[in-house]
């Protein structure tokens, strides 16, 4: 189940296994009248990484969102890893336990130190003992470079160092998938190297990872694919030399030429 | 009745240190002709306050009243022979109190500040002088009996050795620490077994408990009730529940928009009315019943506010981490919404302290309603002045007591940058 | 590894929806058993006793005089005049200790931003005394320790200017009849019910996107017309009580002034929120100063009217004790008016505190640099914003100081509470006096929030 154990072989993960993970079809969404996705399709297989950019508003941060139920959606259907996201409370459950997620604004729990933020989810929702948890905790910690800073509270930490930790607490749980909901958009620029940084160590060990951001260096460099988001419906889908080098819908070159 | 929140006297804006006192006087008082005149005006003003009020302190005041009837200020018409109980239970509550303090400053510099030893000293030093000051005739002594202030100080120490063991046993293993709020429930047990009687002491009926003892009790306990209702009913208030949501809505708003003294006096009226024939629970009982009802509404909104300031994020983040509903409010939103919310809800139980006296007029001995009943004594016909003033200040002393413990909590709490 | 979507047959047992439902169901069914059962014993108990529900009752003679009144309550007058008594009572007493506590609050919130160190600390104190001391010993110390100690009529205390004695505290005062004050009292609730047309009427007016909202807005429409012949009624009673001081025919008093007052105020406060729109829209055009002359025109009419046209008296000494003249206050409504003005006071220089420090430094320099001169950068920028913060919290104060004016009736006010009180002794009417009590007072904070939430948004449209 660990990732690291899974993948040894890097070209693999280039080119992903063909096991979707993630299936998303004709996924459509409303806020009141407001219609946010207007049937989005999507696949995602094992060890892939797809980077999902397009204009604010046009619906990216909501269409991951879906992925773990944190949105619900009106009609379409998604598939995390053979279970269909519903109404069922228990598979929702199963389903957030297997999806880590990383958002903009880290959502550190600012009241726990570190290591009680990323060791909470293992001992209450995998039922690991705390010394289980806690020795997994610091080899997770360790790996995103903030060992030393374990009994530390989140407000005292930079915000690069929050989101390694908010990247760490995620992994602690094991997931299958790990959603970025432009992971670096709230950091300085700095910042945004040391955490990209462990992004692409995570891309390195073939985790499966749906990314929302601007960074064009990660997605060419990172990403299997890249997919562009515009109103609500997904424009353009291809490998990234294709994308940023000959984009062939006339609302990706509108967006690159804005970006670039 | 109204909400308090504590004051912030302490974070008063910085006033110059540097300077001599010269300087200090031209700078803060005499900084300009309109400020100097202010000055002279508020200092003559200030000085014949001072003055009429020493004068009569001094030579109109009669003070017996206070000395005469200090037993029953304390506990009403609680049996005499039985006030060891009432100080058992003093010294259990001060013993617990030590180790509190020793707790929560296991991580300060040291046990006390400055201020606190020098108040613990003057209270120390008042004990011992005090007794020894000659007495005023027809009086059993000068504010205290020697026998009480040597009580008194033998508690005070037990309590300073209670926090400086507790502060050196929570330095070593601070796990100890989580078994505190347990003691003091089980604090609270022994204290009702003491003050009302039963297994194996003599029963007291709870028509003579009184004064101030009588005042904490309903206060403790209101406190202890509304808490966890106003928490139930302000998470009830932000679900997205409609029929939840709207009954919670129902019982806040409707009571917060009826005067506590109308609770309390249907709360004494019609609370037998709505059980079954026979069964009239105690009149101290139907109190705390109307005062908690009351106040949990309250501190309803009170939690509210600390829950509406934890950002949307914290939830979606636990959620994604898998964790359930409950756990979700019981260790991410609830922690920090109370932390939020700790002033405005201390703030609370103050009011709530305060409100007690209202069911002095509605017959109960608590301290209002003893000093009224002294001051029904033809023998200390008039002397309202004395008896308010000092019921005043003793109101006053735990108001500001716990306002200070709330900002200390706070301190304590503090993992912000 | 792969599987294909599960399509097995969920149980409706793990579906939330399910349990948003059931949970909702299972509250309900648990509020509703327990209100039932304690319906079910009020109702036996009330049989038991004899009672039947109903409020018949409020027509009967109530048989008990009250101690202080502006209507002429005879003992045989129905106990529901009786409580209209009791509300008007405490109508009076809140009115002018809000007024009074406003001013006090304010004083003692700006005072604690004084260079004056004397005049920052004494604020500090009063305000950390005043909290931690229960109302209700304030109230009594105020009363026992204060105002009783005043001498009898025959030696009593006569500073000049105010007299006091055991009948009351003599101010000077407008001469007004009893009825001119009851008017007065009428013009306050309508005030009051005005801030909720108000409200009733912008919701109506709003214009709205999709039609969803028409039936509301008929809804709406239609209390706010029941709420504006309610208003209507109570202004032209109010007028009439002000107009006809005495029942001796038509005879204009000096009350009659108070009308005039009124309207000269309220097109004062027209002409200021006019100006302040055509200063926001076209800057300081003519118009505008046009307005702000007019604006002042009518302040001083009024202020005028105020002052010459109430017939302002001293209360004077009689020969042997007693006084004549001037505004009578009882020993008792004095005394509850002065704790409720201070203990409220101290509350409200928090509130004035707060508000002031929460606008910032920066957006009075920006007021400034943008070449607004600093009174007009004082009052566009830096009042609004803080009065944006103030208000909500002295809505509630407001709200607080009503509830704890039923406290009056421990020292013998005989204001709402306090004659519900007797009400129910004489009666035996828990039940239908406390509905009376807690509907009251939940009507005049209702009417006390929507006024001061109307004013709060007339407050927070200046910022545009």
């Amino acid at each position: 189940m660990a990732v690291s154990e899974t993948y040894t072989d890097p070209t693999a993960a280039q080119n992903g296994s063909g096991d979707p993970v993630i299936v998303a079809t004709g996924v459509e969404k409303w806020y009141g009248t407001f219609h946010v996705l207007k049937g989005v399709d999507l696949t995602v297989n094992k060890g892939e990484v797809v980077v999902v950019m397009g204009p604010s508003g046009s619906g990216k941060s909501t269409f991951i969102r879906t992925f773990n139920a944190l949105e619900t959606y009106q009609k379409g259907s998604i598939v995390i890893d053979g279970v269909k996201i519903s109404h069922d409370l228990k598979d929702i459950e199963s389903i957030r336990r297997e999806v880590g997620m990383v958002f903009q604004q880290f959502n550190l729990f600012p009241h726990l130190t570190v290591l009680k933020n990323v060791t909470l989810a293992p001992i209450w929702v995998r039922h690991w003992n705390k010394a289980k948890a806690e020795e997994e905790a610091m080899r997770l910690l360790e790996r995103v470079g903030i060992l030393e800073q374990a009994k530390k509270f989140p407000g005292q930490l930079s915000g690069g160092q929050q989101q390694r930790v908010a990247i760490a607490r995620a992994l602690a749980m094991k997931p299958k998938v790990m959603l970025f909901d432009e992971p670096t958009s709230a950091l300085d620029p700095e910042m945004v190297r040391e955490v990209l940084d462990v992004m692409r160590g995570l891309a390195d060990e073939g985790m499966t990872m749906v990314v929302v951001t601007h960074e064009v260096g990660f997605a060419r460099e990172v990403a299997d694919r890249v997919v562009l988001m515009d109103g609500g419906v997904l424009v353009e889908d291809a490998k990234p030399e294709a994308f940023f080098n000959n984009p062939q819908e006339e609302r990706s070159k509108k967006f690159l030429s804005q970006i670039l | 009745m109204t909400t308090t929140t504590p004051d912030k006297v302490a974070s008063a804006p910085p006033k110059s240190s540097g300077p001599g006192p010269a300087e200090w006087l031209k700078e803060n008082l005499f900084s300009s002709w309109f400020n100097t005149l202010l000055t002279i005006v508020v200092v003559a003003v200030l000085a014949i306050a001072f003055w009429s009020l020493l004068s009569w302190a001094f030579t109109s005041a009669q003070w017996q009243v206070i000395p005469n009837n200090l037993g029953l200020f304390m506990t009403g018409l609680y049996p005499r022979d039985m006030h060891w109980r009432i100080w058992t239970l003093f010294g259990v509550v001060l013993a617990l109190a030590g180790v509190s303090w020793g707790t929560l400053t296991r991580n300060a510099a040291s046990l006390m500040t400055r201020p606190m030893l020098i108040g613990l000293g003057i209270a120390i030093a008042a004990l011992i002088i005090i007794p020894a000051l000659p007495r005023p005739e027809d009086a059993p002594a000068f504010l205290i009996t020697p026998f009480a202030a040597a009580i008194l100080i033998g508690l005070i120490a037990v309590a300073v050795a209670a926090a400086y063991i507790a502060r050196s046993v929570t330095q070593k293993s601070p796990g100890i620490a989580q078994w505190l709020p347990l003691a003091w429930f089980l604090s609270y047990i022994v204290a009702l077994w003491l003050i009302g009687g039963g297994l194996g002491i003599e029963e007291v009926r709870s028509n003579d408990w009184g004064g101030l003892v009588l005042t904490l009790l309903l206060a403790v306990t209101g406190i202890a009730l509304c808490f966890p209702i106003g928490v139930i009913l302000a998470l009830g208030r932000r679900s997205d529940l409609p029929i939840v949501r709207g009954l919670s809505v129902a019982y806040i708003e409707l009571v917060r928009g009826t005067p506590l003294i109308a609770i309390l006096f249907m709360g004494q009226v019609m609370i037998p009315l709505f059980l079954p024939e026979g069964l009239r629970p105690d009149r101290i009982i139907r109190a705390v019943i109307a005062l908690t009802l009351f106040s949990s509404a309250y501190l309803a909104e009170n939690v509210r506010a600390g829950l509406q300031s934890v950002p949307r994020g914290q939830t979606e983040a636990a959620v994604s981490l898998g964790l359930n509903k409950p756990l979700t409010v019981a260790f991410i939103v609830l922690p920090q919404a109370l932390k939020i919310a700790i002033p405005a809800i201390v703030g609370q139980f103050i009011s709530l302290f305060q409100d007690t006296t209202l069911l002095a007029t509605l017959g109960l001995i608590e301290l209002l309603g003893i000093s009224q009943s002294v001051l029904a004594n033809p023998s200390y016909l008039g002397r309202y002045a004395e008896v308010y003033l000092f019921i005043g200040v003793i109101y006053w002393f735990f108001c500001y007591a716990m306002s200070l413990g709330s900002r200390r909590i706070e301190e304590q709490f503090n993992t912000g940058h | 590894m792969t599987s294909s979507p599960s399509e097995k047959k969920g149980s409706f047992l793990r579906d939330e929806r399910f349990w948003k439902l059931a949970f909702q169901v299972i509250t309900l069914a648990v509020v509703g058993t327990i209100l039932f059962i304690l319906a079910t014993n009020l109702t036996r108990n009330m049989a038991r006793q004899g009672i039947n529900f109903g409020f018949s009752f409020l027509e009967n003679s109530s048989g008990f005089s009250v101690g202080e009144t502006l209507l002429n309550l005879e003992r045989q007058d129905p106990y529901l005049k009786v409580l209209v008594v009791g509300l008007i009572n405490s109508v009076r007493a809140i009115a002018v200790a809000i007024a009074l506590t406003t001013i006090v609050g304010i004083l003692a919130g700006v005072a604690s931003f004084s260079d004056n160190w004397l005049v920052y600390k004494i604020s500090r104190a009063y305000v950390g005394l005043i909290r931690n001391i229960p109302l209700l010993l304030q109230l009594f110390f105020w009363y026992f320790a204060v105002f009783s100690k005043v001498p009898a009529p025959e030696d009593q205390l006569n500073l000049g200017l105010v007299i006091a004695n055991k009948r009351g505290v003599y101010l000077p005062g407008p001469s007004l009849s009893d009825s001119n004050w009851f008017g007065l009292v009428l013009l306050v609730l309508s005030l009051l019910l005005g801030g909720l047309l108000w409200k009733l009427v912008s919701d109506v007016m709003r214009p709205h996107l999709d039609t969803t909202g028409l039936a509301k807005r008929v809804v709406t429409g239609l209390v706010a017309v029941v709420v504006g012949l309610a208003e209507l009624w109570l202004i032209v009673r109010g007028v009439g009580y002000l107009v006809d001081g005495s029942a001796e025919g038509f005879n204009l008093g000096h009350g009659a002034w108070l009308p005039v007052i009124a309207l000269a105020l309220v097109l004062a406060v027209v002409m200021w929120r006019w100006r302040i729109k055509e200063i926001v829209e076209h800057g300081i055009s003519d118009k505008a100063k046009t307005l702000g002359i007019s604006m002042w025109v009518f302040v001083g009419l009024a202020l005028v009217l105020l002052a010459f046209g109430l017939g302002w008296q001293t209360p004077t000494a009689g020969d042997n004790g007693g006084a004549a003249g001037g505004l009578r206050l009882s020993v008792e409504y004095a005394a509850a008016v002065t704790a409720l003005v201070f203990y409220t006071g101290a509350f409200i220089a928090e509130i004035v505190r707060g508000g002031i420090q929460s606008v910032s430094k920066g957006q009075w320099e920006a007021a400034r640099s943008l070449g607004l001169p600093s009174d007009m950068a004082m009052r566009l920028v830096v009042f609004p914003q803080a009065l944006r913060v103030i208000i909500p919290p002295l809505n509630s104060e407001y709200m607080n100081l009503t509830k704890n004016s039923s406290l009056a009736f421990a020292v013998g006010y005989p204001e709402l509470y306090s004659v519900a009180n007797t009400t129910y002794n004489q009666t035996g009417r828990p039940v239908e006096v406390f509905l009376i009590l807690i509907g009251t007072y939940l009507l005049l904070c209702l009417l006390i929030s929507v006024t001061m939430n109307q004013l709060n948004s007339a407050v927070q449209l200046k910022e545009r």
